[in-house]
């Protein structure tokens, strides 16, 4: 089955003779020198495939192109280059009435600062992409309160935009962006400007409904711990190129280079590591031959810690069948809680000395 | 620097314009005057209090009692000054500037709001249409559309078409990107994005824009009063050129009630039908308190008794209607035919013009007076928009009006004469009675002469030759300004016993009011006396033979006149024509003397009729 949404090569170039620029970077121009000449690569041949049900974030600072990377997948932004395609349909191909026409039935997006419209109820607000695809208003209205429900608005259908929190607001436009139906969710940075804790909140509220929606989503942040938290895999962007495409796991043991690193270095790892990752493989086979509980490959890092204050030994991790695939020493963990990826540097030939690289992975979401 | 020859590239321009495009121009101006006609008809339609109402109540519905309440005084003081027709034909000239202004400028503004290039090009020619001095306007549109309303509504358009177009681009250009993102994220078509999202959304900034564009309409409206659009403005510009200050005080009252109804009431609107301003008020009717006076009734309300008083009015205007014009009781020679008097407002030229007008309206005729400025009262009789004028100072005076138009006009002949332009002094001033005695003595006056009107024809004698030959024109200089600026600043100075040289002629009431000697002319330089002659527009006499034979016999002595005049003065400004009937009754005779109908030889004569 091919993927829902696939990206392939995407170029974006503002300023004066785009296709000229786009073929300088294909040669291996740097996007300084054409910044010198007045012209801006925002999105350098990005590709990556979203698979259905998915939700894959793109993470990166402001001015890394990751929202002009959004808008060019549903057709907001032309691509200078390459094409977009969803359910086995060219996006980049089709002429602008026929892709208004995929942005009102398939493509919804959730922005940054709401951009709920002030002169409209929430249920009018909910409904209007629905009255876009000219839904009868009847039913338009019951679909929109339906999504406003799942999204926790019960009741406020009637309320203006002005008259509800932050918090509240997203849950309107993320109501918007559900009530069409459509099977891809564009989510730009739609947290950011929340506060903590409601931004907690909603991500908790979108990975609740995604269990039942099964959307496929992409998520722009600059948040690596959002990121990690709401990801099934994650691209990192840099200066308009994407750097690492992986799992949090993937970004957070195995960053591809420095500036993926730095940027781990302030992630909360004890909310994303798994037991699956900190461990050491290699083991001697005997560690779990003690009555002492032990750990799944899925056991949170927090878990870990637990468990490795209260036994005197390295914390065994079994899998399902009860084998033993690894072993947690404390040191290891305390290692991993820094911004060490990998082992603990020992002294002279301690025997856990070796790499942890090629362990066994699990998802962290 | 090499001369480049703009000036005579526009005036090509112009010509060619009216030679060629005349069919556009016409077809502009029966649009506009169609307009108007209409508008006016429906304002002028009820009685006066009753539109009060509908209009206060319009007021309590869109800002609450209090509105409503000042909105009914302001227009009832509009009508107690006697205003209230020439308001309500200003309001209609506003409305119907207003609403090309908006037809044109909204779209204009739309349009440079979505295409950089378009708001690039246009931007020059909206800074070039504010900012160019409107006169200059004003004169080319009486060559393409003549005088009246539709030179009038187009300088006044012309003007407040700009901020209609910066505003409603602005409003656009203002609406948060993301919300039109949004609008386009969800695969809205351009033009919904617009109807629905930018349009509604930018409806507080176009309002104010269109608000904007009615108080520039009713700025503009005492300038195009100068073009003979009559109403408030009309009635400003005659206060003005008669030294009235009472009348150009209640006339300009008048416009301040309309601009302040207006502009409240645009504002208001604004808030009413922008969904944004719909919003803001019930938040605030939910957090303020409900008090009386701020209660509004619901619109459905305030249509049922704006829906009652017309009825009402309408029915007082049927009934109303059949009461009026039982005005042609002399001789019905006249059968309704329409007659248009134009006039300087230069006392004799008042006098007879409303002289003539009683005559003729006893005669059956529906006679129209409008104030014009010498020039452009040249124009409109030349182009046959007025039938006659009866103030024409010729040979000396109106020369060149008469050089350039002369074949276009038809001299029905003297009927005053002979006058004498000179420079007139205050009989304190001692030493200078004589133009040469005022060499020598420029510090006395401080180098001034006042002046009049610089495109009077005594003017240019005076600089061009009176000056020169009696070798003064480097001692003194000559103030341009007006004949009321002049009469104003000789009151001043004659009050203050100051030293002062003003341009005067005789026969002039100043005369009488003040001691003043008219300074000798020993060369002559002023040339000859003038005759004040009646002149028409080509073919008047042979459309109306019967006027044109009693205007070329119509003739004045100085007694008359200066009778005449003075009954005119003291009446004041606006009852000139009472004025009139008063003073035909005093000089039993002289009507029928003047406009014979052969018929009304009865012993009381046609003049002694009551009218009311």
């Amino acid at each position: 089955m091919s993927s829902r949404l696939e990206a392939e090569h995407l170029y974006k170039v503002f300023g004066r003779r785009p296709q000229d620029a786009v073929k300088r970077l294909e040669q291996g121009t740097d996007r300084d020198e054409l910044r010198e000449d007045g012209t801006t690569a925002a999105v350098i041949d990005a590709s990556f495939r979203v698979e259905p049900g998915e939700i894959f974030v793109v993470m990166g600072l402001s001015g890394s192109g990751k929202s002009t990377l959004l808008r060019m997948l549903n057709g907001l932004l032309e691509p200078t280059s390459g094409h977009v395609s969803f359910e086995g349909e060219n996006l980049t191909a089709l002429g602008d009435r026929e892709l208004r026409a995929v942005r009102a039935n398939k493509i919804s997006m959730v922005f940054q600062h709401f951009a709920l419209f002030p002169h409209r109820s929430v249920r009018e607000n909910a409904a209007y992409g629905l009255a876009v695809q000219g839904v009868p208003r009847a039913e338009r209205e019951r679909r929109a309160g339906e999504a406003l429900a799942l999204c926790g608005l019960a009741g406020w259908e009637d309320s203006w935009p002005d008259e509800l929190s932050g918090g509240m607001q997203q849950r309107v436009g993320l109501a918007r962006a559900l009530a069409t139906d459509a099977d891809l969710l564009l989510m730009d940075e739609s947290f950011s400007a929340l506060d903590p804790l409601i931004r907690r909140d909603m991500q908790d509220q979108l990975l609740e409904l995604q269990k039942t929606l099964k959307k496929t989503i992409v998520f722009i942040t600059h948040d690596l711990n959002e990121a990690m938290r709401l990801g099934d895999r994650i691209a990192v962007m840099r200066d308009g190129r994407i750097v690492q495409t992986g799992t949090a796991e993937d970004i957070l043991v195995r960053p591809a280079n420095d500036y993926v690193a730095s940027f781990t270095r302030d992630v909360d790892r004890s909310r994303v590591l798994t037991a699956g990752a900190v461990m050491d493989p290699e083991t001697q086979g005997d560690e779990a031959d003690c009555d002492c509980p032990t750990a799944t490959p899925d056991s949170p890092f927090t878990e870990l810690c637990a468990l490795s204050a209260r036994v005197p030994h390295a914390v065994a991790v079994l899998d399902e069948d009860g084998e033993l695939v690894g072993v947690v020493p404390s040191r290891r963990l305390l290692g991993f809680l820094g911004d060490r990826q990998g082992d603990p540097e020992s002294c002279t030939g301690s025997h856990d000395a070796h790499t942890a690289r090629g362990g066994k992975v699990t998802a962290g979401a | 620097m090499p001369r480049i020859q703009l000036g005579d590239w526009v005036d090509d321009g112009v010509s060619w314009l009216v030679d060629h495009m005349s069919w556009l121009f016409d077809a502009i101006k029966t649009v506009v005057e169609g307009l108007y006609d209409g508008i006016d008809a429906v304002l002028t339609a009820p009685e006066p209090l009753l539109l009060a109402g509908i209009l206060a109540v319009a007021a309590w519905w869109l800002r609450g009692l209090v509105a409503g309440v000042l909105a009914f005084a302001g227009f009832a003081l509009v009508d107690s000054m006697a205003l209230w027709d020439k308001a309500m034909s200003t309001l209609s000239l506003v409305l119907v500037a207003t609403l090309i202004a908006l037809v044109i400028s909204i779209p204009l503004g739309i349009w440079a709001a979505r295409s950089r290039t378009v708001s690039a090009v246009v931007r020059p020619v909206l800074d070039l249409l504010q900012t160019m001095p409107s006169m200059v306007l004003l004169i080319p549109a009486i060559l393409f559309f003549g005088m009246g309303v539709p030179a009038g509504v187009v300088a006044t358009l012309i003007f407040a078409l700009a901020p209609g177009v910066r505003m409603t681009e602005l409003g656009i250009r203002q609406v948060d990107a993301e919300l039109v993102e949004a609008a386009e994220a969800f695969g809205t078509p351009p033009r919904d994005t617009l109807l629905r999202v930018q349009l509604p959304l930018a409806l507080p900034t176009i309002m104010a824009g269109v608000n904007q564009v009615i108080m520039l309409g009713l700025s503009m409206v005492v300038i195009a009063g100068m073009v003979g659009t009559g109403g408030l403005g009309g009635a400003v510009n005659e206060a003005i050129g008669q030294l009235d200050i009472g009348l150009g005080f209640e006339a300009g009252l008048g416009i301040v009630v309309l601009a302040i109804y207006l502009d409240r009431m645009t504002g208001a609107l604004g808030a009413q039908i922008s969904p944004l301003g719909r919003r803001a008020a019930a938040k605030a009717r939910t957090a303020g308190n409900a008090k009386v006076w701020n209660h509004r009734p619901s619109p459905a309300m305030a249509l049922a008794g704006v829906l009652v008083l017309a009825l009402v009015a309408g029915g007082l205007g049927v009934f109303g209607s059949s009461a009026q014009d039982s005005r042609a009781t002399g001789t019905d020679v006249g059968q309704g035919k329409k007659v248009t008097i134009g006039y300087i407002p230069w006392d004799e030229g008042i006098a007879t013009t409303f002289l003539w007008k009683e005559l003729l309206e006893e005669r059956g005729f529906d006679v129209t007076t409008t104030q014009y400025a010498a020039g452009p009262l040249y124009t409109g009789l030349a182009t046959g928009q007025i039938d006659f004028q009866t103030d024409s100072w010729l040979p000396v005076t109106h020369a060149e009006y008469w050089k350039k138009y002369g074949d276009q006009l038809e001299d029905l002949g003297k009927w005053y004469g002979p006058t004498s332009l000179e420079l007139a002094v205050p009989s304190y001033v001692k030493g200078v009675d004589s133009l040469a005695d005022l060499k020598g003595q420029s510090s006395k006056f401080k180098g001034r002469i006042v002046g009049i009107e610089p495109s009077a024809g005594m003017m240019g004698l005076l600089k061009d030759k009176v000056l020169g030959e009696y070798g003064l024109g480097d001692e003194y200089q000559v103030v341009d300004g007006s004949t009321p600026a002049m009469l104003a600043e000789l009151k001043r100075a004659y009050a203050k016993k100051e030293p002062i040289a003003v341009t005067l002629w005789s026969p002039h009431w100043a005369y009488s009011d003040y001691d003043l000697k008219k300074l000798k002319d020993p060369k002559g330089a002023w040339g000859k006396g003038d005759g004040v002659h009646t002149l028409a527009r080509e073919g008047f006499a042979d459309d109306n033979p019967e006027v044109g034979a009693w205007l070329k016999d119509f003739s004045m002595t100085e007694e008359q006149l200066t009778g005449l005049e003075a009954g005119i003065q003291r009446a004041g400004k606006g009852s000139e024509q009472d004025a009139v009937r008063t003073w035909l009754k005093k000089n039993p005779g002289l009507a029928e003397k003047w406009a014979p109908t052969g018929a009304g030889e009865g012993k009381t004569g046609a003049n002694g009729v009551s009218n009311n």
